[in-house]
């Protein structure tokens, strides 16, 4: 191909770039930057490219369990209406999945805006919504109390955020960019086996989950879930030895796995964490009567908001590390 | 082994005859000179792309970046052996498909574009 002279206008750059996917703006836009004719065929042949992009990616990193835990919760913490809203941007920020973890200042400052919207959300849910009557019955000093008690919640955020970012850096593995053949294939299989160990460990543990939850009288759907979970993990537990095959291969193959473990892993946090969000919201959808009833309900749909944030910041995290890693293994040449 | 579809076993062949300098400019221009006269949109082409690669048909790295491209890296793509073999094997049957219809059409002298 034949380099050209002219390059994009900056600003169309940006909005194209903008709209396509992380994981594949580095080579998609290079592509349309080299056939770039006229500031017209670049936005016409963007507009042609960025759809099939987009849904390309979202099929790639979409977890569809996780996606059917996380619909599920909102149905019925927020009714069909707002499912119906929030499912495609879901679906879209999976598409979207950055390929690196955030900066500590950018992860703090996402802490402090979701815990305050957090709030500001669940204060007009509880406001506008019938069996929360917020104002009557409770007193001014109540309300201050709780709204102080969420402000507290911001730095506990950010300092489980910087705990997280402080020991992914600990153990960012892979870094180097050029690796040996031998030193890929024993990378990949120590990977194979932690993630075979890991994937025995927790199944167990889900299925020891799904058995308590017949005592604690869980609802019949997640303990069925819980069973799923470690069927699944228990059979997905045949050692994957590294086949034979050169140094692109076998990076493919890493790359595959860690991709396929990870969305493994996304659905698997929101499932341990599914019992809990579903008790929580079972005892907001209890009529508050009395003024004591609405504040229990309203800690109760704070601890809801906070743990949904704590699962999505870990998904947040681990998936950045993981498509960190992929990045890697995608420039690394073998020596 | 998943078969093909006529689509993939197009990007496929594309990716085989390019042989080293497969990505995604090289990859459309290949394709559409295949479906002639068929366009192809270069989305289509990624999204099959990136299908056949999670089926581990074809692996895929990024290069230096250049600057005739802004900087940015190519995406090369290569076959794998799964994908050799899926390719064959469409070939195959492409092969006795042409061959049964040269067969009944025969009278008609009627031969595979």
């Amino acid at each position: 191909m034949e380099a050209t002279l002219n390059e994009p206008p900056p600003w169309l750059e940006q909005m194209v770039l903008l709209a396509i996917p992380p994981a594949a703006r580095e080579s998609v836009a290079g592509d349309l930057w080299e056939t770039y004719q006229s500031p017209h065929q670049y936005a016409a042949e963007a507009l042609r490219t960025v759809p099939f992009v987009v849904l390309s990616q979202m099929r790639r990193n979409l977890s569809p369990l996780a996606l059917m835990l996380q619909g599920a919760l909102i149905f019925l913490c927020l009714g069909g209406p707002a499912t119906l809203v929030f499912l495609p941007f879901l679906m879209l920020r999976d598409a979207y999945q950055p390929v690196t973890r955030p900066t500590p200042r950018r992860a703090i400052r996402e802490a402090i805006l979701l815990s305050s919207w957090a709030m500001v959300l669940l204060f007009l849910f509880m406001a506008h919504h019938p069996p929360f009557p917020v104002r009557a019955g409770v007193d001014p000093f109540t309300w201050l109390s709780l709204f102080l008690a969420a402000l507290f919640l911001s730095p506990f955020l950010c300092l489980f955020r910087a705990g997280l970012i402080m020991q992914g850096d600990r153990r960012m593995p892979l870094a180097a960019d050029n690796l040996s053949k031998d030193a890929l294939a024993g990378a990949y299989q120590t990977f194979l086996k932690t993630a075979f160990c890991r994937n025995v460990l927790e199944g167990t543990a889900l299925a020891f989950a799904a058995i308590a939850g017949f005592f604690f009288t869980w609802n019949v759907l997640l303990i069925g879930l819980f069973v799923l979970a470690a069927v699944y993990l228990l059979l997905d537990t045949i050692p994957r030895v590294a086949s034979a095959g050169d140094f692109v291969s076998l990076r493919a193959q890493y790359q595959r796995e860690l991709l396929r473990q990870e969305q493994l892993r996304r659905a698997l946090r929101w499932l341990w964490f599914a019992p809990v969000l579903v008790t929580l919201q079972a005892r907001l959808a209890i009529t508050a009567t009395d003024a004591q009833d609405m504040v229990i309900a309203l800690l109760n749909g704070v601890a809801a908001a906070i743990l949904c944030f704590l699962v999505a910041a870990l998904n947040r995290e681990f998936g950045g590390r993981v498509q960190e890693q992929i990045g890697l293994l995608d420039r690394m040449r073998e020596s | 082994m998943d078969s093909l579809g006529q689509f993939e076993q197009i990007v496929l062949t594309a990716i085989l005859t390019l042989d080293g300098n497969a990505y995604g400019v090289t990859i459309h221009a290949k394709v559409e000179e295949l479906s002639r006269p068929k366009k192809v949109t270069r989305g289509a082409v990624y999204a099959t792309l990136d299908r056949m690669e999670d089926k581990g048909l074809i692996s895929s790295w990024l290069s230096e970046p250049t600057k005739e491209r802004g900087g940015r890296s190519r995406r090369h793509y290569r076959i794998e052996k799964s994908g050799e073999k899926a390719l064959r094997e469409s070939a195959r049957t492409a092969q006795r498909l042409i061959e049964t219809i040269a067969q009944t059409l025969g009278g008609l002298a009627w031969k595979p574009r």
